[in-house]
């Protein structure tokens, strides 16, 4: 076994020192901040990106005050958000004002706007500077005007003919403006609308609307239609704020009889899985190269000369894992890093999932789960690399068992969907992809007996394909031949010696 | 304990329908230098890599240093035909590299490799990566690798291919070193002159098969001895001569003369034949038959 963990060892300095290890290693969180920064660049991804709106309302105005007001109250809710978050991370709750600030939310001032009561900015922000922790930043309020903009139709629009319309709207998207940002959606309500059955509200837009605001729109538009039925039975209600009200599912485990938020558990294992492809394929890929190049040096003569096969299969394996582990690691920390700069809300989010996936009962499967994967992929890629004569032959191999082994990428949203229903549980079962939905599922508590059944499973699989390995490379590592036939490939597999 | 390195016996091994080595059995005694001739495909490297435990025989068996090849793997050295080393290792951390996987420690290992090649003249380049080297330099450094754990069987294939005079007179002077040193040693080649000069013992295989086994004398004395003679006046003559198997004429219709002997023949009586008849020599001489002209005899005759 020593000469295993000699060969490990090379293996592990031969790909650390390789210059695409490295660039490997950077690309991976350069590619995260690409995918995060990029979209906001182009204003794509951007949550912060107001969008600006308006409303031609050819019922007389009601539900254009309604959709307004919507806007208004969501970006107070933003507001209020922020400064709950800043007063329980960064404020010392001794400093606070005595009623809190929950209180102080709670009472807002009085109903002198548009759109009824607004809390008292002013007073917040006050309360907050106050209170606010030795070395912590000042509470930095988001614009209470919200992610959305109202401005209020021009003249040529509202009171275009509708042959005429769409001229009017290009031009309204093409001028008009609100402080920094130009108008994007135009929301036609129908003279008929809330009369008709068949009567629908329009959007018209430079071709991106926002889905969020949408449903702002839709949201909006329904809550005006039930309060014009509810003051048909109760005349004397005018506020309709009286239909603002909030309500929260909280999730509880019964596990572990706590409450627990079912994506926050979830994060680290699904990272874990996609981490253990993404990790498993591109060392993998090297590992086979390694082999290809080594049978054609005839360097694999020299190293058969000196151990067995299952010796140099099992330290190259050894190796692959060792780098895989490092790789991990470093993208790990990496990651923290930059979500560290980017938000201290997402760190704590992963913090919250570690601590939920590091338990007795949690950690150890993963770390199992993670181990089999890679050894499964590896393995394949082994035996590819011990078959295959040149590069060209490795390609040839391994296009269609990456289709293979991609599939369960393309799985994740049903599996998610369902953790643990039949598309999860079946998926569960095949044994070379086992690993990479059990991590995805293990935060779900799949049944015990499926728990157990996969992990036997993903050990037993894992196992095999060692051995299936060692017994290639054994006897194709050597020769010039073509790679045999899949048939010829199992029938020598499951014959032993 | 046998004084045999290495013992084969009826070793066949055959790829599909192909029969690479045919029913094998020789013995190779200790410190002595084997030389393993044969043309391309005789089954050559196929015998090395079964001796060496990297591909099992069909039937028959082998016997490494008194054992099976699996416990006295750290005991041989090899060097394979196609030289094979990581190309971006530095010098010294290849040689060494080989020689922890027979069982040396790293730190022993290295200081060994260091000191082979400042041996070697290659002091300068143990921190050079393989790719920087030249290729004599790198085939020296496969060479240190395949001796840098001071094996008792040392196991070469090819050694002298791909590489200049100059180098292979160097390689030479090593593989004696290495036998005067007590090691036994087995290189195949199809190169006669290396074997002519190095080799205790020789075997030559054809299509498998083993055609001969002794020494070099011994090859020698499976074709007569051959002298060739000139002279002004025609030496047809010869052919009456007692222990004379055939006399042919220079085909380029020079005035010279081959004459095979028959096995125990004095050459002498061919000078005399001569002084007989008046002739005056202008040329003489009688040699042995060369392991070239053996093996292209052994060879040619396979069917």
């Amino acid at each position: 076994m020593n000469r295993a963990f000699l060969i490990a060892r090379q293996e592990f300095i031969k790909y650390v020192t390789r210059r695409g290890f490295a660039l490997s290693i950077l690309m991976f969180p350069l590619w995260i901040v690409i995918v995060t920064l990029v979209p906001q660049w182009t204003g794509g991804g951007d949550e912060t990106r107001t969008h600006v709106f308006t409303v031609v309302d050819r019922t007389g105005g009601g539900f254009a005050n309604a959709i307004y007001c919507a806007a208004q109250r969501q970006g107070a809710q933003r507001w209020l958000d922020g400064a709950e978050h800043y007063a329980a991370t960064l404020a010392d709750p001794a400093r606070l004002p005595r009623q809190g600030i929950g209180a102080m939310l709670a009472s807002p001032a009085p109903a002198t706007r548009r759109c009824g009561p607004e809390p008292d900015y002013a007073a917040i922000e006050a309360a907050l500077r106050q209170a606010k922790k030795p070395g912590a930043p000042d509470f930095a309020p988001v614009d209470e005007g919200g992610l959305f903009a109202f401005i209020a139709p021009p003249a040529y629009l509202s009171g275009a003919a509708p042959a005429k319309f769409p001229v009017a709207v290009r031009r309204a998207l093409a001028t008009e403006h609100a402080p920094g940002a130009p108008l994007d959606t135009v929301f036609v309500i129908p003279s008929d609308f809330g009369k008709a059955k068949d009567a629908v509200a329009e959007s018209w837009t430079d071709g991106r609307l926002d889905l969020d605001l949408r449903r702002l729109v839709e949201a909006a538009l329904v809550k005006a239609l039930q309060f014009k039925a509810i003051r048909q039975a109760a005349p004397q209600l005018s506020d309709p704020t009286i239909l603002d009200a909030t309500a929260r599912v909280q999730g509880h485990d019964p596990e572990r009889g706590a409450a627990r938020d079912g994506a926050v558990d979830s994060i680290v294992p699904i990272a874990l899985a996609i981490i253990l492809f993404v990790v498993s394929v591109m060392n993998s890929s090297v590992l086979l190269q390694g082999v290809v190049e080594e049978k054609s040096t005839r360097m694999i003569e020299v190293l058969l000369s000196c151990a067995t096969p299952r010796e140099i299969t099992s330290g190259k394996l050894i190796g692959v894992i060792a780098v895989a582990l490092l790789t991990l690691a470093i993208w790990g920390l990496a990651l923290l890093a930059l979500m560290a700069i980017a938000s201290r809300d997402i760190v704590h989010l992963v913090f919250a999932s570690l601590s939920a996936t590091a338990t007795p009962e949690v950690l150890p499967l993963l770390l199992v789960f993670f181990l089999c994967g890679l050894l499964i992929y590896g393995s394949l890629f082994l035996a590819i690399g011990s078959m295959a004569n040149s590069l060209a032959d490795a390609q040839s191999l391994l296009g269609p068992s990456m289709l293979i082994l991609m599939l369960p990428n393309l799985m994740i949203a049903g599996v998610m969907r369902d953790p643990n229903g039949p598309l999860a549980s079946t998926l569960s079962w095949v044994p070379i992809y086992t690993p990479f939905f059990m991590m995805l599922r293990l935060s779900s508590h799949p049944p015990v007996w499926q728990l157990w059944g996969t992990t036997a499973l993903a050990i037993l699989t894992t196992a095999l394909l060692i051995v299936w390995t060692g017994r290639v490379f054994a006897k194709h590592v050597l020769t010039t031949e073509r790679p045999p036939a899949l048939g010829v490939l199992l029938r020598g597999l499951l014959r032993r010696g | 304990m046998t004084d045999s390195v290495v013992e084969l016996s009826h070793v066949s091994k055959r790829f599909g329908d192909f029969t690479a080595v045919d029913d094998l059995s020789f013995a190779l005694a200790r410190g002595s230098i084997l030389g393993f001739l044969g043309p391309n495909g005789a089954g050559k490297t196929t015998t090395l890599r079964m001796m060496l435990g990297i591909m099992p025989p069909d039937s028959g068996t082998i016997r490494v240093l008194g054992r099976d090849i699996s416990q006295v793997r750290e005991r041989i050295g090899y060097l394979p035909e196609e030289r094979g080393l990581y190309k971006r290792m530095r010098a010294d951390a290849a040689i060494a590299y080989i020689a922890t996987l027979k069982g040396m420690r790293r730190g022993p290992a290295l200081a060994r490799a260091r000191a082979l090649l400042k041996d070697f003249g290659l002091g300068d380049f143990a921190q050079v990566r393989i790719e920087g080297l030249s290729k004599g330099m790198a085939q020296k450094v496969q060479v240190l690798a395949a001796v840098a754990h001071d094996p008792e069987f040392v196991i070469l294939d090819e050694p002298f291919s791909g590489l200049d005079p100059v180098n292979q007179t160097e390689l030479e002077a090593f593989i004696r070193n290495l036998a005067a040193a007590g090691k036994t040693i087995l290189f195949s080649t199809h190169t006669m002159q290396h074997a002519e000069r190095l080799c205790d013992r020789l075997i030559v295989l054809a299509k498998g098969r083993k055609l001969f086994e002794g020494t070099p004398e011994e090859a020698s004395g499976l074709l007569p001895r051959r002298a060739r003679l000139a002279a002004d006046a025609d030496l047809g003559f010869l052919a009456a001569v007692p222990g004379v198997a055939r006399v042919t004429p220079s085909a380029n219709g020079e005035r010279q003369w081959t004459v095979d002997l028959q096995e125990g023949a004095d050459g002498r009586a061919l000078l005399a034949a001569c002084f007989e008849h008046g002739v005056a020599l202008t040329h003489f001489d009688l040699a042995p038959p060369s392991l070239h002209d053996v093996f292209v005899s052994l060879v040619g005759q396979t069917p």
